[in-house]
């Protein structure tokens, strides 16, 4: 490889220069062997490859497992402190597990994904729950002695208030049914009179059930539970009041308005009075209110007949309340029982 | 097609019915299910993990679930939240962890903590697996904004988990 270099200044002889460079390979002339020479060069068409040499895979020291150096007496709490996926090396247990045909074991616990798929109470052994139950105790204080069955319980803690805690697999801890509250009262346990109650029992409707004698104030209205506790109570507490309210115009309800039987207010009352004070040859000049007041406890088998007269009215007619009525009629006028003729 | 219409419009519908009638082919639906199950092959040499040899409707019966989670429950909250980033947590990690991973990823979430378990082979040298480890737990729980563990099983080879070949 050469360079020519042409230096050239006006006036002055024309100078050039030539530089040669030594290359140790551009210009040595190829030395070649023989023998390739003489060899032609053979066209391999179905060209097999040369077999890359692979690079053997390094196999790790893999110890042994060390579920095969466990002492028997270890505490076991100590090797599987928490909750975690099952791991065959450290669980030294011959577990197996999978479906096969019959006649087969199934796969053993290495390399088997479904016991890593289940969860496992590995960490929540007897022992483990026993130590963390002591471990907690001393939070805890002791049960209130007077409080030792549950009507003790009804009994001074009349007021039941249900609200639930959500336990679930996600960031956010909240859950918008934990702001429903639920308030259960025994309808018993409120101090109220015959109007009261009947008020009371029309403004609550259908969350009184009769069987069992419990109110039952659900709210869900509010998005958190403080806001809907304190609305529960409210409406208790108002319900409550209202009840004992009395107002002028509930004064003009007559005895066409009645929605059931009341014995005091209706004829039956006023026969009963009449004819027990003619039994007794007593003078008969009372009047209406009087009558209505008149206790017929006082009357011998009475409270039977108020309540056969009242349940025929109120139940309806049935074969049940009409013998029911034709027993108690009986008693009261003093006549023989009914004798069924064959 | 005008000429078609027009034609249809000037002739009675009694007509058109055989010619429509013909062009119709129906036939019972054909019920095949496909996915999840695998073909034989010829020389009986696919190898399938028992996850795979499984076909889908044997989930609850012969394999268990892949995700543990209370979104799959009723009325339970974040099921699409939850179903994305199971997806998401199974690809970085079959990304992460590349032609090692010989079984399925299982994630079991319990509260905000998410644990992550699969079957890993020995290729790479514990170092690196330490590395990964860590790598792994670290931005997944970082982008779901949740503590993230890994709970890894290693075999030697991927003919550990092989079940049957088929």
């Amino acid at each position: 490889m050469s360079v020519f270099i042409r230096h050239y200044n006006p006036g002055s002889v024309y100078n050039a220069k030539i530089w040669r460079f030594a290359s140790t390979t551009a210009e040595t002339p190829k030395l070649t062997n023989g023998e390739d020479d003489e060899e032609f060069r053979v066209l391999d068409i179905l060209k097999k490859r040369d077999k890359l040499q692979r690079r053997a895979p390094r196999k790790a020291d893999v110890p042994p497992d060390r579920a095969e150096k466990m002492r028997t007496d270890q505490k076991w709490g100590d090797v599987w402190p928490g909750p975690k996926s099952f791991h065959p090396s450290s669980v030294p247990l011959p577990i197996r597990q999978g479906y096969v045909p019959k006649g087969q074991a199934p796969p053993g616990k290495k390399a088997n994904a479904e016991l890593m798929k289940i969860p496992n109470f590995l960490h929540l052994t007897p022992p483990v729950i026993k130590s963390q139950c002591e471990a907690i105790k001393k939070f805890c204080t002791e049960w209130p002695k007077l409080l030792n069955s549950e009507e003790a319980i009804e009994k001074h803690y009349p007021l039941e208030i249900i609200t639930s805690d959500y336990c679930h697999a996600s960031p956010v801890i909240r859950n918008p049914l934990s702001r429903i509250v639920i308030l259960r009262i025994k309808l018993s346990d409120l101090k109220l009179d015959k109007h009261a109650r009947d008020k009371f029992l029309r403004l609550v409707g259908d969350r009184y059930d009769g069987q069992t004698d419990l109110v039952t104030i659900t709210a869900d209205r509010c998005p958190v539970r403080r806001q809907n506790l304190d609305y529960v109570n409210y409406l208790l507490t108002a319900c409550y009041h209202e009840s004992w309210n009395y107002e002028d115009w509930e004064g003009d309800k007559t005895l066409q308005d009645m929605e059931y039987y009341d014995f005091d207010m209706n004829q039956s009352k006023r026969n009963l009075v009449n004819w027990h004070l003619l039994c007794l040859n007593e003078e008969n000049n009372f009047s209406d209110e009087e009558i209505k007041l008149y206790d017929v406890a006082s009357i011998p088998n009475a409270t039977e007949y108020i309540e056969s007269v009242s349940s025929l009215f109120n139940d309806g007619e049935s074969d049940a309340t009409l013998k029911k009525y034709d027993t108690s009629v009986r008693k009261l006028l003093g006549l023989p029982d009914k004798k069924i003729v064959t | 097609m005008n000429s078609i219409i027009k034609y249809a419009q000037c002739s009675s519908l009694s007509q058109w019915s055989p010619v429509f009638a013909s062009q119709f082919h129906t036939s019972s639906a054909l019920s095949r299910v496909v996915s999840g199950k695998y073909r034989i092959t010829k020389k009986r040499d696919r190898p399938l993990t028992y996850e795979m040899a499984n076909p889908p409707h044997f989930i609850a019966h012969r394999k268990s679930w892949n995700s543990w989670n209370t979104s799959s429950l009723k009325d339970g909250l974040r099921r699409s939240e939850t179903a994305v980033e199971d997806e998401f947590i199974r690809r970085f990690l079959n990304g992460t962890w590349h032609g090692l991973v010989c079984s399925e990823v299982i994630i079991k979430r319990q509260f905000n903590h998410i644990r992550v378990a699969a079957i890993v082979r020995r290729a790479v040298s514990p170092t690196k697996m330490y590395f990964l480890i860590g790598y792994t737990e670290e931005l997944l729980s970082n982008w779901i904004q949740c503590p993230v563990t890994l709970e890894l099983q290693t075999v030697d080879s991927y003919k550990d988990v092989v079940f049957k070949y088929i």
